[in-house]
């Protein structure tokens, strides 16, 4: 699990159907200092809300991505778990 | 998965016994050449890779790697981290073709 | 998933029995760098299963690792990387 910020979003029309109807966020995985990006761009499967500039707890368990889809053969691994609080 | 050549095999007499009877290759990965961009060049990384196909040295083969590679009925019950499960024929980069194994 | 760029394509007639009608592309990963367009360097190329239809230049979402094969499940083929959707817009801010 890593926290990330929602920089950005992608649609697509042409996808697996386990998809569909979910928001895809592009999320900027970060270190312990908040600062240093961590690896590539991940696009993240969203079902809380979260927006850009939000910072965002995802996990990369592909059972839990399938049981939050409904489908046992989603190839959907990154989720966000949940949304950190505004201070 | 990646594309790379065969570059040898490995014998072992002494191995776990789930291996018995499986060809283990050399692999070396193949990357467009960042210079170029028209051909392939090697990486210079060495890899043994358990064969599902038939390869043979000098061949062009696909590789995957990871759990990924034990998703076969053959590869399922050996404790493996990479595989063959392919010989390329052609790789092309936008409609130029960047290897032909009939070239 | 990490996003990719389409550049080519990969053909094989002799293949894992697994495979057999799989279509492969050529895809370039895309790192921070490369979305913000400060750099071109590539990580190098990745093959990926696609069966959405990618053209060359289509950006893609690539399911990646064990999760590629879920799409077959509960048949088993060994997959590492899967295409699972075409990229119509993708915006964002890094700064």
């Amino acid at each position: 699990m890593y926290i990330g910020r929602v920089v950005g979003h992608a649609t697509s029309t042409v996808k697996h159907p386990s998809m569909k109807g979910c928001k895809l966020l592009l999320v900027m995985a970060l270190q312990g200092d908040g600062r240093t990006i961590e690896g590539d761009p991940i696009l993240v499967v969203d079902k809380l809300g979260a927006g850009k500039g939000d910072m965002v707890m995802v996990t990369s368990d592909g059972i839990g991505a399938r049981e939050m889809l409904g489908c046992k053969n989603s190839p959907v691994r990154w989720t966000v778990l949940g949304i950190r609080d505004k201070r | 998965m990646f594309v790379a050549k065969v570059t040898g095999s490995l014998v072992a007499t002494q191995k776990v016994k789930s291996m018995t009877g499986h060809k283990m290759l050399l692999v070396e990965p193949y990357r467009l050449d960042p210079d170029t961009g028209t051909g392939l060049k090697g990486t210079g990384r060495s890899l043994v890779a358990v064969d599902t196909v038939g390869a043979g040295e000098g061949e062009f083969v696909l590789i995957v790697q990871g759990s990924s590679a034990r998703l076969t009925p053959e590869t399922k019950p050996l404790p493996v981290d990479t595989a063959i499960i392919g010989i390329i024929d052609t790789v092309h980069v936008g409609s130029a073709c960047v290897y032909d194994k009939e070239v | 998933m990490r996003i990719g760029n389409v550049i080519g394509t990969v053909t094989l007639n002799c293949r894992h029995p697994s495979l057999s009608g799989a279509r492969f592309k050529l895809v370039v990963p895309q790192s921070w760098d490369n979305l913000a367009g400060t750099s071109e360097e590539s990580m190098g190329e990745i093959v990926v299963f696609d069966e959405l239809g990618a053209g060359i230049g289509s950006r893609i979402a690539m399911s990646e690792g064990r999760e590629a094969a879920m799409p077959f499940y509960p048949d088993v083929k060994p997959i590492e990387a899967y295409n699972a959707a075409i990229l119509d817009t993708l915006e964002f801010d890094t700064c």
